[in-house]
């Protein structure tokens, strides 16, 4: 008994230093909270989609309905969001960083492909368009309903005091014109080169301000015109006045993706099915609603996008 | 096996608590070590986020330089400026990579380097290149494009995942050293509370030891010096199971057995005096209840020698009672000598400081007449001690040894010498004469009684003297032997201790006699 006992002793003491030693031993690590997966569906079996968007709203929009959507359909897809204007997109498109972006017919005409006579129809521009991006081996897929083509906007009581109701009619004011846009806009053709060479303006000026600035600069008075696009959800009411273009030189606003014509091969009609059901969806309507969300109720555009997408069905 | 588990008591708690001491050593050192390689860990983690950070730091720099050259470049047109632009554009690839090696091994920051190496591709892929080629063919809308910043915004995206970079890795950093110095902490106070358990459990150890081990131990001890001493009746406590009982139970029946021994020996002793003692007194009373008839009979011998005269026995007659006579004589000397050696050696010594000269001049004396008869020549030579001794018995001693040396003398007439000296711790007395000697093989047989080398018609006497003399040495602490060999003369050599403050005093005794 007295042998028990004396083993019983140690063996609790060792028990004891043994649990505290490893409980010395043992690191607190700390749990690592960025570490996040997102469940996505399988991959399909082609390369990966690189879908490019350039760096203002509705092109924000765009790019997370494409990318959505093909998700949805199990591409794999990765979505470069911010590039800059089609100057820039195009040729990241063209050296090979990009697969796919959607562009405005009208400008990959008058700034990628440096056609300056303006079309007779949209549709005559898409074909010329179509021609010239098979050339450079590219595809250019269905067009969108809506149409957001470039326009001057300008506050009603500035028409009113100018009597402006035409581009034109901005050669009436004898002093320089201050006109807020994107940098881009400064050597453009759809822009201050079109200005001056199709309406003959003189003494304008252009104010680069960022996307979302056009509208506050203009109603802060810092600039007279506003370089703006159709569909913005601020054209909406009556706070502007969109000059009209009579000499047509803000061409087709119709945007239609511009996908990389191997990668197209490589995935399949499937891929094709994808974006142009997508495409299709994009009426005006639609469209200017979706910019109203994010640039009037301060939402984001990748819960607008996938809010759109659920909506019809495609995803 | 009850037994067997009992006798390794002892040794299961000596093994068990060194067992348990080194666990604990072993444990506590593994803890030290454990804590000395985190903080040499943490020490490397930091020095290399260190070094991550100023890579960092390069890229950005780089990458501002990579800006302010495709600006300059768009602006001058000069394509000079292209070349650094390009140089760090190629380098860039291996330098996030490196990054992505340096920084902490955590998932956050892991992705957070690839995510920024994805940033800068994306600002060479979407950005510079293309910039660079729009810049080729028409320099204008480079400039128009330069002034949307869409390089400065990328670029100061970039500089927030840098930022954030640099923040998660310093508080990594600072977590790990915290933590590391925690443990080390931790570690030191785990290593000294188990170091002082350890010495806890020598001391106890220790204790266990002097009260469980070395007090038995020492009792034994204790016991043995008793025993030792001859107190056979010394027990100590035996009713450990352990080996410590064992020991004791062992000491116990050694103690047992010594003291049925000496009970054994005791009891053989006493009968011994006592048979003894019957004997002696059998012997004394013996011979002289045998003097009496003796004496009778002579007595009438001697009567019927004096009837001789009136009716006159005849010469026949007158042999017969010399023979009767001669016969009665030898029994009588017998008799008178069996009664000296079973008195030798026995009673009461009447010890004294006595010159030993006086001694032997004492028993020349008795044996004038024999010396004088013989004709012998008797030496003392040299310087004669003072000994302790009983004067009747020793010169008892030098009567028998000299008397024997004028008897055994062959045809020339006898010269005997006594001497002393010193050996050692005794005086050693010689008595040498030039007798007829005798062979060694006889020199133990003639110190026992009545033991005769020769017939009674060649010397005359009983045997005796020998063993009385041996039985006197004896008594007084000495011994006695004889060197001899036939024909030689002998030398009887016998000693005695030395008195310790005992001066040598000159022989008084004449040269010659």
């Amino acid at each position: 008994m007295l042998r028990l006992h004396f083993r019983g002793r140690w063996a609790t003491a060792l028990a004891v230093l043994t649990v505290a030693f490893t409980a010395g031993g043992c690191d607190a690590g700390g749990a690592d909270d960025d570490a996040a997966t997102i469940g996505r569906p399988p991959p399909s079996n082609g390369p990966q989609i690189r879908i490019g968007a350039k760096n203002f709203t509705e092109q924000r929009i765009l790019g997370e309905l494409y990318s959505r959507a093909l998700r949805a359909k199990g591409f794999d897809v990765v979505l470069k969001l911010d590039i800059g204007s089609s100057e820039i997109i195009h040729r990241a498109l063209a050296r090979g960083s990009l697969d796919m972006y959607p562009e405005y017919i009208g400008v990959l005409l008058s700034e990628v492909a440096e056609v300056r006579r303006r079309p007779r129809s949209t549709t005559a521009a898409y074909e010329v368009a179509k021609a010239y991006e098979k050339k450079h081996g590219f595809t250019l897929l269905a067009q969108t309903p809506f149409s957001d083509s470039n326009a001057l906007g300008v506050k009603p009581q500035f028409a009113a005091r100018h009597r402006l109701r035409t581009i034109g009619d901005l050669a009436k004011l004898k002093r320089v014109v201050r006109i807020g846009a994107l940098a881009e806009f400064a050597t453009r053709y759809e822009g201050l080169v079109g200005l001056r060479e199709v309406y003959d303006l003189r003494g304008l000026k252009v104010v680069s301000v960022a996307s979302e600035g056009r509208y506050r600069a203009l109603a802060q008075g810092d600039v007279d015109v506003a370089s703006v696009f159709t569909t913005e959800g601020q054209l909406a009411g009556d706070d502007h006045v969109v000059l009209a273009d009579p000499q047509g030189l803000f061409a087709s606003g119709h945007v239609a993706p511009i996908v990389s014509a191997k990668l197209l091969a490589a995935h399949g009609p499937s891929l094709q099915e994808a974006i142009d059901a997508v495409t299709q969806a994009l009426t005006t309507a639609a469209m200017r609603q979706m910019n109203a969300s994010v640039d009037l109720a301060g939402r984001r555009p990748a819960d607008v996008a996938a809010a759109f997408l659920r909506a019809r069905g495609l995803v | 096996m009850v037994r067997r588990s009992l006798r390794t008591q002892i040794t299961t708690r000596v093994v068990a608590l060194s067992v348990a001491a080194s666990l604990l050593l072993g444990t506590a050192l593994v803890v030290l070590i454990v804590a000395v390689t985190g903080q040499r860990d943490a020490a490397r983690t930091a020095f290399r986020s260190q070094q991550a950070l100023s890579l960092a730091n390069q890229l950005e720099k780089s990458l501002l330089s990579i800006e302010s050259g495709l600006n300059r470049y768009v602006a001058t047109e000069q394509a000079s400026f292209l070349i650094a632009v390009r140089r760090e554009l190629a380098a860039y690839p291996s330098r996030t990579q490196q990054l992505s090696r340096l920084v902490s091994n955590e998932p956050g920051q892991q992705r957070r380097t690839r995510a920024i190496g994805e940033s800068i591709t994306d600002y060479d892929d979407l950005w510079a290149s293309v910039l660079i080629d729009v810049a080729r063919d028409d320099f204008g809308k480079a400039r128009s494009q330069v002034q949307t910043n869409g390089g400065r915004a990328r670029l100061d995206a970039i500089r927030r995942q840098f930022s954030r970079l640099f923040q998660r890795e310093r508080a990594v950093i600072r977590a790990r050293e915290r933590s590391a110095e925690q443990r080390s902490a931790r570690a030191i106070g785990l290593g000294a509370g188990g170091l002082g358990l350890l010495i806890v459990i020598a001391i106890g150890f220790t204790l266990y030891l002097r009260r469980s081990l070395l007090a038995p131990v020492r009792t034994v001890a204790d016991a043995t010096g008793r025993l030792a001493t001859g107190d056979l009746s010394t027990r100590v406590p035996d009713e450990r199971a352990d080996e410590l009982g064992e020991l004791a139970r062992g000491f116990n029946s050694m103690a047992d057995a010594l003291e049925r021994g000496r009970d054994q020996l005791e009891r053989a002793n006493a009968e011994l005096t006592r048979s003894n003692a019957e004997l002696e007194q059998f012997a004394s009373v013996t011979s002289h209840d045998l003097q009496a008839p003796l004496t009778t009979i002579s007595m009438y011998a001697e009567l019927l020698e004096r009837r001789r005269g009136s009716r006159g026995p005849s010469d026949q007659d007158l042999e017969l009672v010399d023979g009767i006579r001669d016969a009665t004589q030898q029994a009588r000397g017998l008799i008178r000598d069996l009664l000296e050696y079973s008195r030798a050696g026995r009673g009461r010594l009447d010890l004294e400081q006595v010159p030993a000269g006086r001694i032997i001049e004492q028993a020349l004396e008795a044996l004038a007449g024999a010396i004088q008869n013989s004709g012998a020549e008797v030496t003392v030579s040299g310087e004669l001690p003072v000994v302790l001794a009983d004067r009747a018995n020793l010169s008892r001693v030098f009567q028998n040894l000299v008397g024997n040396a004028t008897k055994f003398c062959g045809d020339q007439a006898p010269r005997v010498r006594i001497e002393a000296e010193r050996d050692h711790d005794d005086w050693r007395f010689s008595v040498r004469d030039n007798g007829i000697g005798l062979d060694s093989e006889h020199a133990e047989r003639i110190f026992e009684p009545f033991q005769r080398l020769h017939g009674e018609e060649d010397y005359p006497g009983t045997g005796i003297g020998l063993a009385v003399c041996e039985r006197i040495v004896v008594q007084h602490g000495g011994r006695i032997w004889v060197s001899s060999s036939p024909g030689a003369g002998s030398t009887f050599h016998f000693t005695l201790p030395v008195v310790p403050s005992s001066t040598a005093v000159p022989p008084r005794v004449p040269e010659r006699v």
